[in-house]
């Protein structure tokens, strides 16, 4: 406590019971939300006897409403008290920060506008759980949809919405699904700092995220989308109403990703501990850093290209239309300059939450400290180069296609990096076979079959027949979810002592373990060769001669879906009765692993000095 | 383990033999061997197995790009799943951390070797779709005097062929086996991609400007022609059929359909 009781100053300490915080909580935030957002949209709704401009005018409504219900709620819930009282020259007291912080309030503190990283931390991973759970429940009626040709179970609308719906829901919860729980629960503690560099821009984080979620959300209510996670113009400015909710969300969830992303960079750079050189940051720490430092420069393209849709819709502006003058290569353009990126934002924390695993469970150091950054690195540094490989077939300028081939197939290279860590470690070590270190294995694999699968979608002839096709969702589906995934699982089992003070239950995560990446194998076995024999991508119905690899894929994607369920029954079982975890269950070296559970308020009594990466593993040489 | 003979002073001949005698490398040397073969296996017959009938030269060399790909790579998954093969069957169980292994921060020829390999199939990767995609186009370009126009037209969910020169609209797309053919594509609406399968071509129809793509039909067959880009409702159903058929049968389609052989 003795950071905080520093800025005690002279004036007279008010009770912070009386104080207006004491009050706010995501209760009065949603109260306050919805009202702002009924007031907005009954203000703003009209009525013309132009279809158009009816159309133009209802966009406009509902699109005001729902940023209004996240101001609303952010307001409601106590956000903007800090800079409020900052501004009438009343800064907040330190008991009132400490209130803020959530000392000894218990479960209340997740519900409320809490400083805390650790408590935040706590709130991204439910927030991702059930991001993962609606995103995985729309996954599972697509494939039951695509068991048999005929595509009965659904109806093309639905079936449209599913795709889109579930590829953004499953996107935005990727790109939060290591930065957010360990980014922000772990990473402070393992760079010895006792909080986030702006704790009250981190609760501004997850809560403008969480009003993103109902807003999501809302786009089933308001007729869904049809344009798929990629919402291509001019489809999108023909789109319905559901529309308005996929924009307002990837606007909101910008605004979150730019705040999250300074503030986990702001931290890294300036609040490690004393003797924590760039040269001894855990590993995790630097592929979450370059993770969040890459979305700062790329989310603002596709916020920019949602805020160009927005105006296509509520003001005919014909950014994107080519019957006004506009153009929908310049739509794919925006996009696809934050896209690329965006799937290595998802991948590279997943990858380093594996890289940090491995010394641990090999007894080695990391093989190659400089080759995994340079790895990372790279891998970031060339993505921004590559996105024109999306649009080879798009007509524009085929002269730089091969350009654009080049950049792409050279990030082979510092992909071919990050497994010469990962092999380098694992050489000459009896590894641990515990269920984090089981993920690397699977990494390994996927990340193979979705690499080389990459190499073949990068080649401009052969995209001319895989681009399209279910070749590319399996391609894809191999990196994120069989390589970004499968880290984000094996850190959670990882961390979940740490983080709840109890031991993951073993058998049911070998059993969701296996579960999972079987089922994917026989899920992505079947998409691959669909794709192959020429099945596009987003039907809501196919030819008979897709039927059997459409069925070998539907049942591996239950097995998939049986895994999940067992593991969240895991994660809940265990979080309630699990065996209580000691300190450093693993034997690991870095410093989140010295401090207790309860981690305490500011994490270390004596701010920890570091003398040596967290890799210090190996027996005395002979 | 790496306990060699440091006494001996070894040659680097003896120190690669007895580096080639170590039983983890024996081994580990003989799980990449089995999966190289597995992949060189799996290349040669999944895209020839699954792939359909080629119908053009454009589809073959994709055929053909696909399997040998997957060849270059087979090595690269043979190191890696073999090293992986090899850690997890000596990897231990239990609730104790195991001892440490020895403390190898890096090994330059590793490194340096690894990182070459990465480079070389890279560049190999590269070289060989540049000179692909090279052919492809010189051939377009010598094709184009003799070849048959064909515009293709997307609309939400339908499409749609113009023979101007023929004047000859149709659903279906009818090809004479051995004439280039040049597809002038667009959209009227929102954006689709024009797809006929058996001919290894692809390219967006988009409202504003008109794309255009090159092939030479080669062989008789069936044709299928799909969307490959979202365009709503009913993408999935926007498709129609079509063959290569001979030259003779091709214009009397033309002279069927009212149009006039060119």
């Amino acid at each position: 406590m003795t950071t905080l009781s520093s800025h005690v100053s002279s004036r007279p300490i008010p009770n912070p019971k009386n104080s207006l915080i004491t009050k706010l909580n995501a209760g009065t935030g949603l109260i306050v939300g919805v009202v702002f957002a009924v007031a907005t949209y009954n203000l703003l709704k009209g009525e013309n006897e132009d279809p158009g401009i009816a159309y133009n005018i209802h966009n406009r409504a509902l699109l005001a409403a729902m940023f209004m219900w996240s101001i609303g709620f952010l307001v409601g819930i106590g956000a903007f008290i800090g800079p409020w009282r900052w501004l009438i020259g009343k800064d907040l007291t330190a008991e009132e920060q400490l209130y803020l912080a959530g000392d000894g309030q218990g479960i209340k503190r997740y519900f409320k506008y809490c400083t805390d990283h650790k408590v935040v931390g706590i709130q991204y991973l439910w927030g991702v759980i059930t991001l993962l759970g609606v995103g995985g429940a729309m996954a599972m009626m697509i494939r039951t949809n695509l068991a048999a040709p005929g595509g009965h179970f659904i109806t093309a609308s639905v079936y449209n919405s599913l795709v889109g719906l579930h590829g953004i829901t499953m996107i935005i919860a990727m790109i939060i699904v290591a930065t957010g729980p360990f980014g922000n629960y772990i990473m402070p503690i393992m760079i010895g700092a006792a909080d986030m560099a702006f704790p009250r821009l981190n609760a501004l984080s997850w809560w403008v995220l969480f009003t993103a979620i109902p807003v999501l959300c809302s786009a089933w209510f308001l007729g869904g989308i049809p344009t798929g996670w990629t919402a291509y113009a001019p489809l999108s400015i023909q789109a319905g109403p559901g529309m308005n909710a996929f924009i307002a969300t990837i606007i909101i969830f910008a605004v979150s990703t730019a705040v999250a992303g300074s503030n986990i960079t702001a931290t890294v750079i300036a609040m490690r501990a004393k003797g924590m050189t760039w040269n001894r940051v855990p590993i995790f720490v630097i592929g979450a850093t370059i993770s969040v430092a890459l979305a700062v420069p790329a989310f603002p393209t596709f916020m920019v290209s949602m805020i160009m849709t927005a105006l296509d819709r509520t003001y005919m502006t014909g950014f994107f239309d080519a019957n006004i003058g506009g153009s929908g290569w310049l739509y794919a353009h925006l996009f696809w300059i934050m896209g690329h990126p965006e799937v290595y934002v998802i991948l590279i924390p997943g990858v380093a939450v594996l890289m940090e695993i491995v010394p641990v469970f090999v007894r080695m150091p990391l093989f190659s400290y400089i080759g995994a950054v340079v790895g990372f690195a790279g891998i970031a540094g060339l993505s921004i180069l590559v996105w024109a490989h999306h649009m080879y077939m798009s007509g524009w300028m085929p002269m730089l296609n091969g350009p654009f081939m080049v950049t792409t197939e050279m990030i082979s290279i510092p992909t071919g990096l990050i497994f010469l860590v990962m092999l380098g470690t694992l050489w000459h070590g009896k590894p641990w076979l515990k269920l984090p270190m089981l993920g690397v294995y699977a990494f390994l694999w996927n990340m193979l079959v979705g690499g080389i699968t990459g190499i073949y979608l990068s080649d401009v002839p052969a995209d001319n027949y895989l681009h399209g096709s279910m070749y590319v969702t399996a391609h894809f589906h191999y990196t994120l979810m069989g390589a970004a995934l499968t880290g984000a699982v094996a850190g959670l089992a990882y961390w979940f002592p740490k983080m709840t003070g109890r031991m993951l239950n073993e058998r049911a995560g070998y059993v969701s373990f296996w579960l999972i990446q079987i089922g994917f194998q026989v899920l992505y076995l079947g998409m691959f060769t669909a794709g192959a024999e020429g099945q596009p991508r987003r039907v809501v119905n196919y030819a008979s001669q897709f039927a059997t690899a459409n069925r070998i894929s539907t049942v591996g994607a239950y097995l998939v879906g049986t895994g999940f369920v067992v593991l969240l029954w895991a994660v809940v079982h265990s979080w309630r009765h699990g065996k209580i975890a000691p300190m450093n269950p693993w034997g690991a070296k870095s410093l989140e692993w010295t401090v207790p559970y309860p981690v305490p308020l500011v994490n270390f009594d004596t701010p920890p000095v570091v003398t040596s990466d967290p890799y210090g593993y190996g027996k005395a040489v002979k | 383990m790496s306990e060699h003979n440091v006494d001996l002073k070894p040659t680097p001949g003896d120190r690669f033999t007895t580096f080639l005698k170590r039983k983890d490398i024996r081994e580990t040397l003989a799980w990449a061997a089995f999966y190289t073969a597995g992949f060189v296996v799996l290349g040669g017959v999944f895209y020839t197995k699954w792939m359909p009938t080629s119908l053009s030269t454009d589809m073959k060399s994709i055929e053909r790009l696909m399997v040998i790909f997957t060849w270059i790579s087979a090595p690269v998954c043979g190191l890696v799943l073999s090293i992986a093969t090899y850690t997890f069957r000596h990897g231990t169980r239990g609730d104790v951390p195991p001892e440490d292994g020895p403390p190898i921060r890096t090994n330059f020829l590793g490194v340096a070797s690894f990182g070459a390999m990465a480079g070389i199939l890279t560049l190999t990767a590269v070289v060989y779709g540049l000179i692909e995609m090279n052919s492809a186009s010189e051939a377009a370009a010598k094709d184009a005097p003799s070849a048959l126009i064909v515009e293709v037209t997307g609309s939400q969910w339908v499409w749609s062929f113009n023979y101007p020169a023929q004047g000859v609209s149709s659903n279906e797309l009818m090809l004479p086996k051995g004439q280039p053919v040049i597809f002038k594509i667009h959209s009227v609406d929102v954006n689709h991609s024009f797809w006929p399968v058996q001919l290894g071509i692809k390219a967006d129809a988009n409202h504003f400007q008109t794309t255009s793509v090159t092939t030479t039909p080669n062989k008789l067959g069936r044709l299928d022609v799909k969307c490959a880009e979202l365009c709503g409702l009913y993408h999935a159903y926007m498709e129609t059929e079509g063959a290569v058929v001979e030259p003779a049968d091709f214009n009397n389609w033309v002279t069927q359909n009212g149009g006039h052989s060119a």
